[in-house]
């Protein structure tokens, strides 16, 4: 579903970025990156959904090249970031039917795609109002609507459980599990090591824009240990080496 | 409160022009971009002081030396005035960091003051640009006593109070009442451009001479000028007057006068600041949608439409650039009623009429909405980056923008000079092609000038729109479209209608270079 090869990516001025990074995510996955801040994460998931471009290495989205053909790949996979920054004079209605007509999604699916999760994450009454007058948690749940509204194969998201209430975060994850038991996968970047782990088939941990293991969750994470002191393991030792 | 009106006031003001991006930002790019910006800056003054320079000498030269101070000091209050009234309420009232303000612990007060010193600043740099090199023209020829600079330095520094608080107090006054209404942007929109009109109209009346312009008052051109001077703007001809008679005394009290009206306004602002931010930042939620059937539309539909949504919601960006459509509808309107021979009339040796379909074109041309359509994406750029559009889509939504909103006003401004000129057919074909290829390209080198010089990390959409590199830059549509009448003036012995066709094959072909040239441009690149 997605490869990525050799990523290479650094900002000029900067020691920032990553290097040589190299990722498989296929069909089903559940994939978790993380990372502390800084190390390259949402500089990865950008170049991945084409918003940055990279200096070396490939990104292919179902054998396409995101540099070749940045459209083709777009159409496939939808991406949230981290700060749900969206067109704030729209109301929610309007920027939904805005990405629907971005991604040429008909009116009858797009009809039926927003009544279902606006009443999963209940704002629905809330469609008609300005996004400006949103809460950060409304947003984001606009946000994932949107990401959502073209049924995408892949799901790259930044964060997406920061803001959202418990329920929200609930009802996010189950709509996670449908998509990859639907043939979708999904590489999101997150903080909350508990859920990454209960979440997630395959995990890759990055420090200083260097990938430093990546893989099967339950070959990482061996019974009796958990994902946070593996983190924490990793990190240290990558610092000592 | 004197310690924190210094450190709001180096808040507002460290990074002014993007002085802290070029102090402390690692990006190489970003700071090669700050000095072009800089460089960009540095050529405007350097014209603008050319100018000032040229109509210096004249004024010295046809003996009106003793009128040149009070018409400099006129010229940089009535610029600081007219900006400022656009400008005003949103750095006073700015949004971004009021939140932020009010949960520290500093009077609303001190606040205010803070943004009435940056305003300060901002526009004593415009009044040095004005009355430095007019004032250097005036101590070359007159060599004057050293009061002369004294008062000079004293004036210099107190010519933006007036004309800052006066242009406050209508912006305040605008703003406060916009942010009773539903649509509080369109609402202040629309007030500022009245507002704007009914001062011109007001002053042009004002200042309009009865009858023929006679002998003696040609003669007499100092008196007619400080005249006239003292109608637009009295205090101009008294500080002025001030200046080149050594007059300490009624220099100090005008500059006295002008510091209380400032601290009055600024009291006055005080005490309403939280209840106007609060109206203007308020935002209704109804919370009552019910799902409507759905539409579908195409791309460039959906895109065109966006746009229209994000121009109307910024009173700033509808302000500055519906201004030029405006004054080419009054323009039109000014060849209909006075009819052309009153222009033929004036002693230039040129054909007016000729000049009239690329004055037309450089008023359209002064502030298009593309040369800021993409920065005013602001940090809602990521959207149209990660969606599958292609950038020729996205531009052209822009470009398409620009030309709907224009297109009511040169339809009614070409009807307007079509009535008034009656101009033979060929004419009417030059009246119509010249503005709207010199549009067409304005917006056109409207997205390149931003593809140069966007900014997304913007705190207010004054920086954007008002103080944005590619906003000057793509002012040069207008200046092309002036400076592209020389050949139909200058050029004798091959026909006008020839040189016409030359200069729109000219803009069209700059046009569909850039338009491709834009279309190919890799959007990564920039935010």
């Amino acid at each position: 579903m997605l490869t990525i090869n050799n990523l290479t990516k650094h900002y000029k001025g900067s020691n920032k970025g990553v290097a040589n990074i190299n990722l498989e995510i296929q069909a089903g996955d559940i994939y978790a990156f993380i990372g502390h801040n800084g190390a390259g994460k949402t500089t990865t998931l950008k170049c991945v959904a084409g918003i940055h471009g990279f200096d070396e290495g490939k990104i292919l989205i179902d054998g396409v090249s995101i540099v070749k053909n940045p459209i083709l790949c777009k159409q496939k996979i939808a991406y949230i970031p981290d700060n749900p920054d969206l067109y704030e004079y729209l109301t929610g209605i309007q920027y939904l039917n805005f990405i629907a007509d971005i991604f040429k999604v008909s009116a009858a699916d797009r009809q039926q795609r927003i009544e279902r999760y606006a009443n999963e994450f209940e704002i629905t009454a809330s469609l008609g109002d300005l996004i400006s007058s949103y809460s950060h948690g409304m947003k984001q749940k606009l946000a994932i609507i949107s990401a959502l509204i073209h049924a995408p194969k892949l799901l790259i998201l930044d964060e997406p459980f920061v803001g959202l209430d418990p329920k929200a975060a609930v009802i996010l994850k189950g709509i996670m599990k449908d998509i990859c038991k639907d043939g979708g996968a999904i590489f999101f970047s997150t903080h909350v090591l508990d859920v990454a782990e209960k979440l997630c088939n395959k995990v890759a941990i990055i420090k200083d824009g260097t990938l430093i293991s990546s893989g099967k969750m339950d070959e990482i994470v061996k019974e009796g240990q958990s994902l946070e002191s593996i983190f924490m393991e990793v990190v240290d030792n990558a610092q000592t080496n | 409160m004197l310690r924190q009106i210094k450190n709001l006031s180096k808040l507002q003001l460290c990074n002014l022009f993007g002085l802290n991006v070029l102090r402390f930002s690692k990006d190489k790019k970003a700071k090669r971009k700050k000095i072009a910006l800089g460089l960009v800056f540095a050529m405007l003054i350097v014209i603008l002081a050319a100018y000032i320079v040229g109509f210096s000498y004249a004024f010295i030269l046809m003996g009106m030396s003793e009128v040149l101070p009070a018409y400099l000091i006129a010229v940089s209050s009535l610029v600081i005035f007219f900006f400022g009234i656009f400008k005003a309420g949103s750095v006073i009232f700015q949004k971004k960091s009021y939140d932020i303000l009010c949960s520290l612990p500093v009077p609303q007060s001190a606040i205010v003051i803070s943004r009435f010193i940056r305003m300060y600043v901002e526009n004593l740099l415009l009044t040095l640009a004005f009355m430095l090199p007019g004032l250097a023209v005036y101590v070359y020829f007159i060599q004057p006593r050293i009061s002369f600079y004294l008062i000079a330095i004293v004036e210099i520094l107190a010519v933006p109070l007036l004309p800052i608080t006066a242009a406050t107090f209508l912006g305040a006054l605008v703003s406060a009442i916009s942010s009773r209404m539903k649509h509080k942007n369109l609402v202040s929109a629309l007030l500022s451009i009245l507002l704007v009109l009914a001062i011109m109209l007001g002053s042009s009346q004002l200042t309009a001479v009865e009858g023929e312009v006679s002998m003696e008052m040609l003669a007499n051109l100092s008196n007619t000028v400080i005249s006239l001077l003292g109608k637009i703007y009295p205090p101009a001809v008294i500080m002025g007057s001030a200046m080149v008679n050594g007059d300490f005394v009624t220099c100090l009290a005008c500059v006295g006068a002008f510091l209380v009206i400032f601290a009055v306004m600024t009291a006055i602002v005080s005490v309403s600041f939280h209840a106007i931010c609060r109206r203007l930042f308020s935002t209704s939620a109804k919370h009552d949608y019910h799902m409507e059937t759905l539409k579908e539309k195409s791309v460039l539909a959906t895109l065109y439409k966006k746009e229209l949504k994000r121009y109307f919601a910024s009173s700033i960006y509808v302000t500055n650039t519906i201004i030029g459509p405006i004054l080419a509808v009054v323009f039109a309107a000014a060849v209909c009623t006075m009819g052309i021979d009153t222009f033929k009339a004036l002693p230039i040796p040129i054909d007016v009429a000729e000049l009239i379909p690329f004055a037309l074109a450089a008023i359209f041309c002064l502030m298009t909405t593309t040369c800021t359509s993409i920065s005013m994406e602001g940090r809602e750029w990521w959207i149209v980056k990660s969606l599958p559009i292609n950038t020729k889509t996205i531009f052209n939504s822009k470009i398409l923008l620009n030309l709907s909103l224009f297109a009511p006003f040169y339809i009614a401004s070409e009807v307007l000079l079509i009535i008034a000129l009656k101009p033979a057919p060929l004419d009417i074909l030059w009246l119509l092609i010249i503005p709207a290829v010199m549009i067409l390209f304005s917006c056109v080198l409207g997205i390149t000038a931003n593809l140069i010089f966007p900014v997304f990390n913007w705190e207010s959409e004054t920086a954007v729109v008002k103080q944005s590199a590619s906003a000057m830059l793509s002012m040069c549509g207008a200046l092309l479209a002036l400076v592209s009448a020389v050949p139909v003036i200058v050029i004798k012995g091959v026909p006008a209608d020839l040189i016409k066709l030359a200069i729109c094959a000219i803009f069209a072909t700059a046009t569909v270079f850039l338009y491709k040239k834009n279309n190919s441009f890799d959007l990564q690149k920039i935010g």
